[in-house]
């Protein structure tokens, strides 16, 4: 609840010129976001009945207040027309704005005002005047505090002010954070004042610390605190990491944190932060090239723009000029780019030495293949990488660190086992020590997790789907094309960027609703199987030059019309389609062809 | 020790079904009273109350019971010379507004009635070297701008007027800890500013930034028992923070990390039986920002008896199929 409350009179300023008036009361429309926050009184008001008579009562004393608002906004509206620009324009004004302080052309004709003083004032006016006016926005914070408007036209005030009084701001958000240590305007305007007062970022991490100290639960301070750490304790060796004595001394803030209060999220989200998660760099993750489709397929690990990206063919020494494009030739960002090589490029009796760069913001990144005489593909990929990129997502920390959040986060949980966010905690951070050795433990807990916390159920299933996936990309053997993820429960696929060489994929006995995800990163594909799951659509399986068979038994395919994102894979001639909804639709087959004109082979007979 | 979950109870007499006619009365009723107290005293708001209006009413199907001509002339009239538009006649522009009349036009199809060239400029002077938008020329910087901005363009099919990259990159050092992010760098997630800093990237095609699995996280904690959402941690839930949270996880592929029906109960038993619309939380009093916003939700939630909802835009697809604009969200 809010403490101002039903309060009004509690902080009224004396020194206020602009007296608070009752007689204009705010509007009932209740806007939380966007320019407005209506006052406390009506945000979150109970309905109450009234009678008849109280009705008629209200209505009159409304009908009152109105004509005189009308008068005053019909004056001030009047006056400004006129240039006028005096006491009684501000008057008038900051009587308005009092009651509905986000009337946003009374406080641009407020600011018109002072302008104007500037030009027949000294200065020694103007700054009474910018006085005045700050303990008069002291009064409208106090009745409504999570005014945009009013705390904007403090940032201007302050900004015009002759003589500003920036401790004396201090103090004041320091206040106001007594009373609400969420209000974000208020954390706002503070930074604004640290900044304008230039205020050292040590300082105010001792600020959030004693913030911190009297009580644990407040998000806004640990947000605050993952800003300063970075600056007070830089990590040399990666931007924006923290140093490693800073480090630990946060994990063991954290830790007091949530043994205090093992519900409070805050705690929770800022130990996930601390854990960090690695930024990557851009690079050329994998390079396919196929002679029979004259062409080049990249994979990189940030998304880009073909149409914006400075990229270089160098075929044996020599730049080659061909066409980059994304594989739905749409102009959008993307990790998967294909080059056309110029007709007759790859000449076929020779080794071609390929070398592909890319400019970036930290230099030039590049990867090369020598395709061999005679052989109709080669591929050159980071082999090290996705062991060390899956990990990293989850942790750059020391693995002595983790292994000391591992055995206080289990302590947790031993002493509170049904405390979900303990769990996931122990999860994450054995997936960062060892994905491969944990993964039943993991799993057990992730299933823990969905009876504890259902809400979240279909969270936790994407979770363990996805440590599922890495878990079988990383355990593949090198060199093999096929990736098996039949029969694991998926409710979800991700890391596609991954699966570039993929040339058969089995996703077969999942829980899979859809593959919408874009499955046209995968170049290579020649054979995609989703039999046994409850796919209703297919919108990513387009663009696939090399698919030639797609099993999609079982599914809930409802509608001939729902595969035609499949027309874009010419070469598809294998279809299976039985168990679905649509097999008995009529006239199923002929619907069929006539969306997927290229199939040869439906449900295993021949078209 | 443990500080008690920020929450409401749902009363057991609280609606369950959709009062959609009654919702339609509710705002047909509340944009005829042009007399009423309350109609007259948001006037600095008119504008975006016009829009969630409207909007409300063609998501419901009934759009037609409202005044065509007279919203396109009263909307045309808030236009300044400098090409923004003021909330109501006589009111300052501001970016805010200029969102509002396009979404306003655009559901009229009546474009023509202003001059889009001039609003255009109004919208790309307010950029600053550094990408961010001011919200007018008095200088407040918002991520909230950002998006009115290039919703504004993009409905105009007109983003290449401002500087996108510069714009993108003022974005992206407004992201957090959490993976949200909030009105400026430095400030705290909030669930309206992700909305918006959300839909500016998919507005502009680029919702890879988004570290999907994280922010999704976090907004799905914020369903609390009752099936609410809330807009931040330790907060109370509220119809229209659902909508800025349920929106901004489409938008990311996330929608099916919350529980829907808990969420659809909690929408409906917002709604006021008597009078229509939608309130902030069961048993308070209803408004039209929390109408729309109910609504909205409830179409995202998979409602079939309103029309689909765009998440980005919080408009009517089938409007925005009409002017042939599609924004790509990303997969689940
Ligand atoms: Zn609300």
């Amino acid at each position: 609840m809010d403490v101002f409350d039903g309060t009004y009179g509690m902080y009224n300023s004396k020194q206020n010129t602009n007296t608070p008036l009752k007689k204009f009361v705010v509007p009932s429309i209740k806007v939380c976001f966007w320019r407005i926050r209506k006052q406390w009184k009506m945000h979150g008001r109970l309905k109450v009945k009234t009678t008849a008579e109280q009705q008629e009562a209200k209505r009159k004393e409304r009908e009152e207040k109105l004509s005189k608002y009308q008068a005053a906004t019909g004056r001030l509206f009047e006056k400004r027309k006129n240039a006028e620009h005096d006491g009684e324009a501000l008057d008038l004004t900051g009587r308005i704005l009092a009651h509905n302080s986000d009337f946003l052309t009374m406080w641009n004709y407020r600011k018109e005002i002072f302008q104007a003083f500037h030009k027949d004032k000294s200065s020694d006016e103007m700054q009474q005047l910018y006085q005045d006016e700050l303990s008069f926005l002291e009064t409208c914070l106090k009745s409504n505090p999570k005014s945009y408007s009013v705390w904007e036209h403090r940032c201007w005030v302050m900004d015009c002010m002759p003589q500003p009084n920036w401790q004396r701001e201090l103090l004041l958000c320091g206040k106001f954070l007594e009373y609400d240590e969420r209000n974000f305007h208020c954390w706002d305007y503070r930074r604004f004042v640290v900044r304008r007062a230039n205020i050292p970022p040590q300082e105010e991490l001792k600020f959030s610390t004693d913030k911190i100290s009297s009580n644990f639960s407040n998000y806004s301070s640990w947000h605050y605190r993952s800003k300063l750490l970075p600056l007070v304790h830089p990590d040399m060796e990666q931007p924006q990491g923290v140093e490693e004595t800073a480090l630990l001394q946060e994990h063991e803030l954290a830790q007091n944190a949530f043994f205090t209060d093992p519900n409070d999220q805050s705690a929770w989200f800022y130990h996930r932060w601390l854990l960090g998660r690695a930024e990557r760099d851009q690079s050329i993750r994998c390079l396919h090239v196929c002679r029979p489709l004259n062409r080049l397929v990249a994979t990189f690990s940030k998304h880009l723009k073909a149409s914006a990206a400075t990229l270089n063919v160098v075929k044996d020494g020599e730049v080659i000029t061909g066409r980059w494009h994304t594989p739905r030739g749409t102009d959008t960002f993307e990790q998967v780019l294909i080059f056309e090589f110029p007709e007759h490029s790859l000449t076929p009796d020779r080794d071609q030495h390929i070398h592909v760069t890319l400019d970036t913001e930290a230099g030039l990144v590049g990867r090369e293949c020598v395709l061999g005489a005679g052989h109709p593909e080669v591929f050159s990929r980071d082999i090290t990488e996705s062991q060390e990129l899956f990990r990293s997502e989850l942790s750059v920390a020391k693995s002595s660190v983790l292994q000391q959040e591992l055995e206080s986060c289990q302590q947790l949980h031993e002493l509170e086992p049904d405390n979900k966010w303990a769990i996931l905690s122990v999860v994450l951070l054995m997936r960062a020590i060892d994905p491969i050795t944990y993964q039943e433990q993991t799993l057990q807990y992730v299933d823990k997790l969905t009876s504890l916390d259902s809400y979240r159920r279909n969270y936790y299933s994407d979770l363990s789907s996805r440590f599922l996936i890495e878990n079988t990309v990383m355990q593949s053997e090198e060199g093999t094309n096929k990736l098996d993820l039949s029969g694991k429960g998926l409710t979800c696929v991700r890391h596609l960027d991954h699966m570039t060489l993929v040339v058969q994929l089995d996703l077969s006995n999942n829980r899979l609703t859809t593959l919408d995800i874009p499955v046209y990163m995968l170049q290579c594909l020649k054979l995609l199987l989703a039999d046994n799951n409850n796919i209703e659509s297919i919108a990513g399986l387009t663009n696939m030059p090399l698919l030639g068979r797609v099993s999609l038994r079982n599914n809930r395919i409802a509608k001939a019309q729902a595969l035609a994102p499949l027309a874009s894979c010419t070469n598809v001639s294998v279809l299976d389609l039985e168990g679905n909804p649509v097999c008995s639709t009529e006239g199923f087959k002929s619907d069929i062809v006539s969306v997927l004109q290229q199939i040869k082979v439906l449900d295993g007979s021949k078209i | 020790m443990s500080a008690p979950v920020k929450d409401v109870t749902i009363p057991e007499d609280a609606p369950s079904d959709l009062l959609l006619n009654k919702h339609a009365d509710f705002i047909a009723l509340y944009g005829a009273k042009k007399d009423d107290y309350e109609y007259c005293m948001t006037e600095y708001l008119r504008l975006s109350g016009m829009y969630w209006g409207l909007t409300t009413m063609d998501l419901l199907g009934q759009l037609e019971r409202m005044d065509r001509q007279q919203v396109v002339e009263f909307v045309a009239a808030c236009q300044h010379d400098c090409g923004g538009f003021g909330a109501s006649v006589g009111h300052d522009p501001h970016l805010l507004y200029a969102l509002s009349a396009v979404q306003i036009l655009t559901l009229y199809d009546a474009l023509d009635a202003v001059n889009v060239d001039k609003l255009v400029e109004f919208v790309s002077n307010l950029q600053q070297p550094d990408g961010s938008f001011y919200g007018d020329k008095w200088g407040e910087v918002d991520t909230r701008f950002s998006f009115c901005a290039v919703a504004c363009l993009k409905l105009l099919g007109k983003l290449s007027a401002i500087d996108v990259e510069k714009a993108t990159n003022f974005v992206l050092s407004c992201m957090n800890f959490d993976g949200g992010f909030g009105c400026r760098p430095g400030s705290e997630s909030h669930s309206g500013q992700i909305y918006c800093c959300v839909g500016f990237l998919a507005v502009t095609g680029q919702l890879h930034h988004v570290n999907a699995d994280l922010l999704g996280w976090w907004l799905c904690e914020r369903q609390l028992p009752s099936g609410g959402l809330n807009g931040r941690p330790e907060k109370l839930p509220d119809v229209c923070y659902s909508w800025w949270v349920l929106a901004s996880l489409k938008m990311i592929g996330r929608l099916h990390w919350i529980d829907k029906d808990k969420l659809r109960t909690f929408i409906l038993a917002c709604q006021d039986e008597e009078t229509g619309g939608f309130a902030d939380r069961p048993g308070d009093m209803v408004d039209p920002f929390h109408t729309l916003f109910g609504i909205a939700g409830l179409s995202l939630l998979g409602a079939t008896e309103v029309k689909t909802v765009n998440p980005v835009l919080c408009m009517p697809e089938d409007t925005l199929r009409r002017i042939n604009l599609h924004i790509e969200l990303l997969s689940s």
